[in-house]
């Protein structure tokens, strides 16, 4: 009798077992971002881009023109049907460039989050959890001096030493960036470790691994994607700063500062070289930017 | 030699926990939260602290489970001296001392499921085998009388009296012998409440359990302590058994408390001593003031009492009482 | 003699539903509650029974946009609130009707002196005529906080909200409350957040002001002990419906509705008798609330009737009506 009740109980365990918190709630995590009509414009614009980007190759009209292409004849002219954008000095159709451009940007941004954030989250738990060490100390002191340096200029003398190319440019950005992660840990972790559940588990012998990575982070890790969010739009406007002075991408892979620098010398006559390159800035950036407000209150822990 | 005796599960000996707090002219400044404070639990009793906020209760609480170090005095666990940060103790000791917190919302982590909570104490302190986790938890859960589909719900979706359940439950998954439960349904409706305590007598009979049961709800411990003491700024005034207690309260801030309790039977109204209308603020454990230190608030207060602590004397078997009304034989 | 025109605050069969995500949650179903001038009126009921909301409502200060009213008025005065403009709410808001919240730190603006807040309250209420003049406003102020017994006013009025104790700035809320005449106060658990002693000498307090200014009060609490010492009739509500009423006497001596008795078993009493094993179940989900009386998945003495049509509350002898089939074979 025992014994196929507790068959009974294995089978209901294992019909009922959902995947996870979040993906279970999907449902409601979607109508808590919907509720705020921007972040769906956000949305739209932002999966927009990330499909004609990785689609890039298929869907521009012009796709040789991002590489090493030259057309003198065409050269120079104004946006039309052919041609969305235009065409700059060498022939080439600038809304194909911009796609694929948008392809180097994508992957940079994803990167740079993907190289700083675990870095400086994992400093961060460290820092705030072992607070009155000198552990803490040397890492929050260092941080002091990385978010002190604006990160354009850090991202440029980083950039200079190195080679100029997408890979450098990526490490030349994280090289700072990891720092504002561990100070919003930082924070985060601090005033969580005095939470009840966290004491509780280390009164009853939990490991600091334990507590740090299965007690703790757990409860940071929304505001960290938020934040990861909304830094890709900045990410992706100082990629587009380097790329301007000429330390990102190298030609004839496009970059949307490179772009925009390439024209800069025709203004105002050749309009459409520099300035559609610089609108394809502000709309990604902007997208992202819409979607954070969604993000963060969807990742709020609300009453349920 | 220290007298060690076998019934009694913990006793506390002139415990002190102050907290510095900063300095001034005179020196530094203490919080002195607990000042002095002796009592003991016997296998399987359990003993009620009350008090008001300031009293001491939760940090004798929170001493006794390890989250802070006594300033002095000693802790005996089964005969020996635990007053050390848990981190410090041994993990036998980690496994038979749990606590239960108030609020379960802030006691369980909302990240988590009911079943990664339960696995903590299961890893650390039993020898279950990790394939049979689920099968045990659903057995505790059966014991708090949650169904098996908690496992894989998390705190946020879960109300109030259920969380608490689940916080009983995480505290009996090592099974202690001491529990110390820390207003366990303050933040509870009246019949969640009912329905918790009488789990919580269940349990206690069915394992063996020893509580120390801190709640400013005197009704409450009226029906689950077996003893009473109750506490004022750091220190203990009174214990008796629970009956007693009500019966023939002697310190004046026991009938001051008993007289403004809220009751809804005639019976009951007719039980309460003569009202003892409170006034004034509760000082802060800051400012304790010299002699007595609830003299300020006393309505029989007597020249002696803004000079001299008092001493706590044993008026009847079980009962004492810490009050110039009753000196100690002897003294003038 | 109680006539018409006694009748302050007359709440009749109140519906309302909150959106979210999976639907409609029908939190109130059927609140019926009246207010006589100078009386004062108890709501008890557990955690998320919809006391707040109710309280709420008639200061129409629910967020906005998250909530609809199907059916239901609530009449002040024989004006329909439900059906005021912005003016008239704000009147009804600065001059007829005060609120005291349960948690007095949250209920107090931590960057703004005592006296700004108590000006500001006297200010906006423009009972004076001379309110702008600073000399009479802080007059006023220290003539509140007399009266709710704070000792030292000058003092407080420049104090910070952090610089008070608990029982100090709940004693600061109700002297918002009083800063003008009101006749109606509604006390949302007032005591909840405060010590026992201090809960007795606030309870104490309101009851004072409340009987010397005539005004009346709804006194929300869950607590029962509280509920019969402070009040002359008292409203029970369970999952958004009102079970019973009647004056403490009656309803502690002899309660009639199943939820009421079950209530009053499960709280400990200080004569001892051990405690109960409580209700069981538990509320229901106001998502799918039951169809018929909304106790009924827990009552020991449900019978099929009510699960078919939710009792109307019946007036069962004077002054005493319960909402229960149990009381209507």
């Amino acid at each position: 009798m025992r014994n196929s009740n507790q068959h009974n109980n294995s089978i209901a365990i294992s019909l009922v077992r959902p995947k996870s918190i979040f993906w279970n709630n999907l449902g409601k995590n979607w109508y808590k971002f919907s509720r705020n009509k921007l972040s769906i414009v956000g949305l739209v614009i932002v999966t927009g881009i990330i499909i004609s980007a990785i689609f890039a190759p298929w869907i521009t009209p012009y796709p040789e023109h991002a590489g090493p292409f030259i057309d003198f004849n065409n050269a120079g002219q104004p946006p039309s049907l052919q041609h969305l954008c235009g065409t700059d000095t060498i022939g080439r159709d600038i809304f194909s460039r911009i796609i694929f451009a948008y392809h180097g940007a994508l992957i940079m941004a994803f990167v740079v989050l993907l190289l700083a954030a675990p870095l400086g989250v994992f400093l961060g738990l460290i820092a705030g959890y072992l607070r009155n060490t000198w552990i803490n100390t040397v890492i929050m002191r260092i941080v002091d001096i990385f978010i002190g340096i604006p990160s354009l200029i850090l991202a440029l003398a980083i950039a200079a030493m190195l080679e100029p190319n997408l890979m450098n440019s990526m490490i030349a950005i994280s090289f700072g960036w990891w720092s504002w992660y561990t100070r919003l840990v930082y924070g985060m972790a601090s005033s969580i470790r005095n939470e009840y559940f966290v004491i509780a588990a280390d009164l009853t012998g939990a490991s600091k691994f334990h507590i740090l990575f299965r007690e703790i982070l757990p409860n940071c890790l929304s505001t960290v994607f938020t934040k990861m969010a909304l830094d890709i739009g900045w990410v992706i406007l100082i990629g587009a700063s380097l790329s301007f002075v000429g330390l990102g991408e190298q030609p004839p892979t496009p970059a949307l500062g490179q772009m925009v620098s390439d024209g800069a010398g025709y203004m105002p006559t050749l309009w459409w070289i520099s300035i559609f390159p610089s609108l394809a800035i502000v709309l990604i950036i902007l997208g992202f930017n819409l979607m954070g407000d969604g993000i963060r209150d969807m990742f709020e822990a609300g009453r349920e | 030699m220290k007298q060690v005796t076998t019934n009694e599960i913990l006793k506390i000996e002139k415990l002190k926990k102050y907290f510095h707090i900063g300095k001034n002219k005179q020196g530094p400044i203490y919080v002195k939260a607990v000042d002095g404070v002796d009592f003991n639990i016997k296998y399987g009793e359990t003993l009620g602290l009350v008090g008001e906020s300031g009293s001491g209760k939760s940090t004798i609480a929170y001493t006794v489970v390890g989250m802070y170090r006594p300033t002095s005095g000693q802790i005996l666990f089964k005969g020996k001296n635990i007053g050390i940060e848990a981190s410090k103790r041994p993990l036998p000791t980690k496994k038979e001392i749990q606590i239960v917190f108030q609020d379960p919302g802030s006691s369980l982590n909302p990240r988590q499921t009911v079943e990664q909570i339960l696995a903590l104490p299961f890893r650390i302190h039993t020898q279950i085998p990790k394939k049979q986790f689920r099968e045990k938890m659903v057995e505790l859960l059966e014991k708090v009388e949650l169904s098996p589909d908690y496992l894989y719900k998390s705190p946020p979706s879960i109300g109030g009296g259920e969380k608490q359940m689940v916080a009983v439950a995480r505290a009996i998954a090592s099974e202690p012998l001491l529990i110390i439960l820390d207003e366990p349904t303050s933040a509870l409706d009246v019949s969640v409440q009912a329905k918790i305590i009488n789990k919580l007598i269940e349990l206690q009979n069915e394992m063996n359990l020893s509580y120390l049961f801190i709640t400013h709800d005197l009704s409450l411990m009226r029906n689950v302590a077996n003893r009473i003491a109750i506490m004022y700024l750091g220190k203990i005034c009174e214990i008796a058994d629970a009956v007693t207690f009500f019966k023939k309260p002697l310190h004046p801030y026991t009938q001051m408390l008993i007289s403004s309790v809220p009751v809804i039977t005639e019976e009951e109204e007719n039980l309460k001593p003569k009202k003892v209308i409170s006034t004034g603020e509760i000082p802060s454990p800051v400012n304790i003031p010299i002699g007595c230190s609830f003299h300020l608030r006393c309505p029989y207060k007597m020249p002696i009492c803004s000079k001299v602590d008092p001493e706590m004397i044993e008026v009847s078997p079980g009962h004492t009482v810490r009050c110039h009304l009753f000196p100690k034989p002897g003294n003038k | 003699m109680k006539t018409k025109e006694n009748i302050l605050l007359d709440i009749k069969d109140l519906h309302l539903w909150y959106r979210v995500y999976d639907g409609y949650l029908k939190v109130l179903n059927g609140v019926h509650l009246m207010v006589r001038e100078g009386e004062r009126i108890g709501l008890v009921g557990e955690a998320g029974c919809g006391k707040t909301t109710t309280m709420k409502s008639i200061l129409q200060i629910l967020p906005p946009g998250d909530f609809h009213i199907p059916q239901g008025q609530i009449f002040y005065k024989g004006q329909d609130v439900l059906k005021m403009s912005y003016k008239e709410l704000q009147r009804l808001r600065s001059r007829e009707i005060a609120m005291i919240f349960q948690d007095p730190t949250a209920a107090l603006n931590p960057v703004f002196t005592i006296g700004t807040q108590i000006g500001d309250v006297i200010k906006y209420s423009s009972a004076f005529e001379e309110n702008e003049h600073k000399e009479i406003i802080k007059e006023q102020s220290i003539k509140v906080l007399k009266e709710v017994y704070l000792p030292d006013p000058e003092r407080i009025l420049i104090n910070y909200p952090f610089q008070l104790s608990g029982g100090m700035k709940q004693r600061v809320c109700i002297a918002l409350c009083i800063s003008s005449p009101r006749n109606l106060i509604l006390a949302d658990e007032p005591g909840t957040s405060l010590d026992v002693t201090i809960q007795d000498q606030i309870m104490r307090l309101l009851n004072g002001i409340v009987r010397k200014r005539n005004a009346a009060i709804i006194l929300v609490t869950h607590s029962l002990g509280v509920a019969r010492e402070m009040t002359d009739r008292i409203y029970v509500m369970y999952a958004g419906t009102i079970v019973e009423t009647a004056t403490p006497e009656v309803l502690f001596k002899n309660p009639v509705h199943p939820y009421t008795k079950g209530l009053l078993a499960s709280v400990p009493k200080i004569s001892g008798g051990g405690i109960t094993k409580g209700i069981p179940g538990k509320l229901p989900s106001y998502l799918n609330p039951p169809s018929g009386c909304r106790f009924q998945p827990r009552c020991e003495q449900a019978s099929p009737i009510c699960s078919e049509k939710p009792p109307q509350l019946f007036e069962i002898e004077k002054d005493r009506l319960v909402a229960c089939y149990l009381t209507q074979r």
